[in-house]
């Protein structure tokens, strides 16, 4: 009893921060949009048919899931030899090289795409430099396309990833890679036969927190794509902001709503089944 | 509470000695841009008529147009704005969903004043307020002499420092119609403008100039931008000069401001004084002097120098393009595809 | 020969005022025993680490067979260990934890599978082969570990608390299958333990250990019998320890009476030591070498053995007598002689 008074506060912020505005969302996205712009109150699918029969719907919807799985998978396979360095250092030192790594998340979004821009820019510190030791002529296009939000995308997520694997490598027992090494294994050998298999688990839900993120992110894809790289968040911005058509924005952000619950829901069952076989 | 709270808030946000006044003429809420517009409005416009009346005003800063019609809309029941001053897009949506009033000079005998485009602009709603008008902006130290067309921003020696808004934005529209127009003689041509845009695009340097052009041009990230003139303007006297501002020889496209009447008003009484001390020549020939919107009142006396800024110097005036924004909202989905797949996709850097 | 040897070996962790490990020295015959026997912190485990390589030491040699091996790598030791944990590889059956380390010293894969069937048939355990560890019994477990460790015949089998996860019950049967197995292989074997019946039932020798050093390295039965220091005493088996006067060359007095001991240190304060099984209570007149009377305070009855605590002017002492010996009836508040001979009388300078 006393425990579930005890969950109110959580409950009442979820309902009303979350659940309330869906609901909402989910109101407007069965209105009309008449072609000067304007909302009817309608209760009609016409928005979800105009959007899933858009070609460009499906051109979005790939681009944001391969761009966010990449960018995913290279956040997790950079966070990890950054975790196993904190996981192998002197305890003292640990909480201190937790708190660097996860740094990121206390800077806001935006001051962190200014600094890429300095670093990735045409004129920034990257181009200077190559083309300072004669590398190359031409700046190198770093920003303002694919690759910029690759770069942003994959670093904006890394400190999730982080986080994820501190947690989950910190559960896996540092006798068993004594163990592996007592048993003749060299360190790369346990490495691979050991410590990559048991962090597996840990790995998967990174990558899948990433993912989660990288598909519903919208400030670096915006700010550091130059207007060249659309994605779904991308386009509920144009939609909502630009365009003025909310059934439009309200019924894509549904079907992003959708899609991320159903991929949650169908991960929570393989993990079950995985548990329960 | 609510409404006591917003009350507090006005008479809070008002300078000292209006306090006494502003409680003897009742009070309301404008909703407009906000950052300099906010600073030049409040100072040019609003103070005067707080002064002038004894209405306190509380000034909600709205973000952009599709963010105050975002929150017309939530207050669609119980509106806390009696005044809202938006782009004249959206502010049609507003008008057809019944948002704002519909309006004319019997109601608001200033109504009359307002040039003929004016009045057309805001259709059976508002009238428009301010003109703005799209001119190309650029770094006066890289690019000598002055440019005077847009067709400097295709010289090879640019390429990569060419900030330019798409579609759907409205200055990517505003753009596309000038193009359209110089190269097609009509500013619904898009076939006429997609060539130039398509050797433009490999110049572009970022379609979202972040946080603005003028920012971008003042940190030497790019050379050239599209901007709206008035900020142009206060932007180019703020860096002495380092940011050049052109109207181009091709020609401009006013971006319209219309002013309006929130429906249901609970202040109808004050918000439609007020409409008229904003659309007075008194008000609007100061809010020019300042920040070089151009007047929408015909009546209005402007410095030749001011004048001069907007686009409404006789120089300027035959450049205009008699673009309709309510008639390009309608091409919008097409040229914002158009764009994607021909302009954005050929700029792959 | 000497098969596994220490030279003065010593680790220093940082930040700590006193060393882990404080210059340890010994030699293990080929196929011994060995019982690291300490408290908790005396150093035992770490020495072991730094055997298996697990940890490096600040000083010292580690010689196997004549071979000095301290700068190697754990994985080129050749050293069988047992964790404390078991640290089976949880993805892995019991079979493939087994063939780990043959195929990691590249085993070639015919001879693999055999093996690991000898190695877990060795623990009883090849019904079990294709489990994964969670879901073997403790006692399970620490059988793949040990066949794990056995396996790619180690030249060292170092086993760290083996059996402080089992159960009282299950403890004993394993202890005695590990001996059994090791004295069957003979594999010259390193055991660290806290518990001294352990150690005392499964060593060829035992180190006991306190505070980084070694207080005594000897068999068994002299550990038991002849502790060398005052902490040895203690720490193995049960003891009463009196106040005493060294007066004389193997004479000293306690609680007004004379005593008479085999060896004594030179005269002064002295404290002196008797295991419970050597002291007697006498019945009648009859006499010992030493006597000193005294009062029975509690009296605790376990079957087979019964432990009298009995008040001395001297000091509390411990007798345990066997069911049925004189002395078997004797009650709380009842007076009594104890008597003891000096041979078993243990002497250490206050």
């Amino acid at each position: 009893m006393i425990g579930l008074l005890l969950c109110l506060p959580a409950a009442l912020i979820l309902g009303v921060g979350f659940v309330w505005p869906v609901v909402l969302l989910a109101r407007i996205s069965f209105n009309r949009t008449t072609d000067m712009g304007a909302m009817e109150e309608a209760w009609t699918l016409d928005t979800y048919a105009r959007i899933v029969t858009d070609d460009f719907t499906w051109d979005l919807a790939w681009n944001t899931i391969t761009l966010s799985a990449g960018c995913a998978a290279a956040a997790v396979a950079l966070a990890l030899p950054v975790t196993l360095l904190i996981r192998n250092a002197p305890p003292r030192w640990r909480g201190l090289m937790a708190l660097m790594a996860v740094a990121p998340l206390l800077v806001s979004g935006t001051a962190r795409i200014v600094g890429w821009m300095a670093i990735l820019g045409d004129q920034g510190m990257v181009n200077a430099l190559l083309t300072g030791l004669g590398i190359t002529s031409d700046p190198l296009r770093l920003i303002n396309n694919l690759t910029g939000v690759r770069i942003g995308l994959t670093e904006s997520l890394m400190p999730y990833c982080c986080l994820v694997l501190i947690a989950g490598l910190g559960r896996l027992d540092s006798r068993l890679e004594e163990a592996a090494a007592t048993l003749g294994a060299t360190r790369s050998r346990t490495f691979l036969r050991v410590t990559l298999p048991l962090a597996f688990p840990a790995l998967l839900a990174a990558f899948l927190l990433a993912f989660v993120l990288g598909v519903s992110a919208f400030i670096t894809p915006r700010l550091m794509g130059g207007g060249r790289v659309f994605v779904v968040a991308t386009e509920i911005f144009d939609l909502a902001l630009e365009t003025v058509d909310w059934p439009a924005a309200a019924a894509m952000a549904m079907l992003l709503l959708g899609t991320l619950i159903a991929a949650m829901v169908l991960r929570g069952v393989l993990t079950a089944r995985k548990v329960a076989g | 509470m609510r409404r006591t709270l917003f009350a507090a808030c006005a008479s809070l946000a008002l300078a000292a000695p209006d306090i006494a006044a502003a409680q003897d003429g009742g009070r309301m809420t404008l909703q407009a841009y906000a950052g300099i517009f906010r600073d030049n409005y409040t100072e040019t416009v609003v103070a005067p008529f707080t002064a002038a009346r004894g209405t306190a005003v509380q000034y909600h800063d709205g973000g952009t147009s599709a963010a105050m019609l975002g929150t017309l809309r939530a207050q669609r029941a119980d509106p806390q704005i009696d005044v809202v001053i938006m782009d004249v897009t959206t502010a049609a949506i507003a008008c057809a969903e019944g948002l704002v009033e519909k309006i004319d000079a019997t109601t608001l005998p200033v109504i009359a004043d307002v040039g003929e485009q004016g009045r057309q602009a805001g259709g059976e709603c508002g009238p428009a307020v301010t003109y703005d008008h799209l001119v190309m902006v650029y770094d006066s130290r890289a690019v000598t002499p002055a440019p005077t067309s847009l067709a400097a921003m295709w010289a090879p020696e640019h390429r990569g420092r060419i900030a330019l808004s798409a579609p759907p934005n409205i200055q990517g529209l505003a753009l596309t119609a000038i193009l359209a127009h110089a190269n097609g003689g009509n500013w619904r041509n898009l076939n006429a403008a997609m060539p130039r845009l398509r050797e433009l695009a490999p110049s572009v340097q970022t379609f979202t100039p972040n946080p603005d052009g003028y920012t971008l041009i003042l940190n030497d990230q790019v050379r050239f931008a599209t901007g709206w003139n008035a900020r142009a303007q206060l932007y180019s006297d703020q860096s002495q000069g380092r940011i050049g501002v052109t109207l181009p020889s091709e020609g401009t496209v006013f971006q319209i401001n219309t002013i309006n009447l929130v429906a249901n008003s609970k202040n109808r009484a004050q918000a439609l004084a007020f409409m008229a001390h904003a659309l007075s020549p008194e008000a609007q020939a100061a809010f020019t002097e300042r920040m070089f919107y151009g007047p929408t009142n015909t009546r209005t006396q402007v410095s030749a120098a001011a004048l001069g800024r907007t686009a409404l110097a006789p120089e300027f005036r035959e450049r205009v393009i008699p673009l309709d924004w309510n008639e390009m909202v309608r091409l919008r989905d097409s040229w914002n595809q158009r764009w994607r797949r021909e302009v954005i996709a050929a700029s792959s850097r | 020969m000497s098969h596994l040897g220490l030279e003065r070996l010593t680790r220093r962790f940082p930040g700590t005022a006193t060393p882990a490990v404080d210059g340890i020295s010994l030699d293990l015959p080929q196929g011994a025993l060995l019982a690291l026997l300490g408290p908790s912190g005396c150093g035992k485990t770490t020495t072991l680490r730094m055997i298996a390589g697990l940890e490096a030491p600040d000083g010292g040699r580690i010689l196997v067979a004549g071979r000095d091996v301290t700068a190697l790598p754990p994985h080129r030791r050749n050293m069988g260990v047992v964790f404390q944990s078991y640290a089976l590889f949880p993805h892995l059956t019991a079979a493939r934890n087994v063939a780990f380390g043959l195929e990691m010293r590249g085993v070639p894969r015919a001879e693999r599978g055999p093996r690991v069937a000898r190695a877990l048939e060795l623990v009883g355990l090849e019904a079990l082969a294709q489990r994964k560890p969670r879901q073997l019994s403790g006692g399970q477990q620490q059988r793949v570990a040990l066949a794990r460790a056995l396996a790619p015949q180690p030249d060292l089998l170092l086993l760290d608390e083996p059996l402080s996860a089992l159960d009282a019950k299950l403890r004993e049967e394993v202890r005695d299958e590990i001996r059994a197995v090791q004295q069957r292989l003979g594999t010259t074997t390193v055991f660290v333990t806290h518990d001294q019946t352990e150690a005392l039932a499964m060593a060829d020798l035992v180190a006991v250990m306190n505070q980084g050093r070694i207080e005594q390295l000897a068999t068994p039965e002299e550990v038991f019998e002849r502790p060398a220091t005052r902490f040895v005493a203690t720490f193995v088996g049960r003891a009463a320890i009196l106040g005493a006067e060294v007066v004389g060359e193997g004479m000293l007095r306690a609680g007004g009476a004379t005593l008479l001991a085999a060896e004594t240190p030179r005269p002064g304060k002295a404290e002196i030591f008797i295991r419970p099984h050597h002291i007697r209570p006498l019945a009648g007149d009859v006499m010992a070498e030493n006597v000193l009377p005294g009062r029975v305070l509690r009296r605790v009855y376990t079957g087979d053995i019964i432990t009298l605590d009995c008040e001395t002017a001297a000091g509390n002492l411990l007798a345990e007598v066997a069911g049925g010996s004189p002395g078997a009836a004797l009650q709380p508040g009842q007076e009594v002689r104890l008597g003891f001979a000096a041979a078993d009388l243990r002497v250490f300078p206050a």
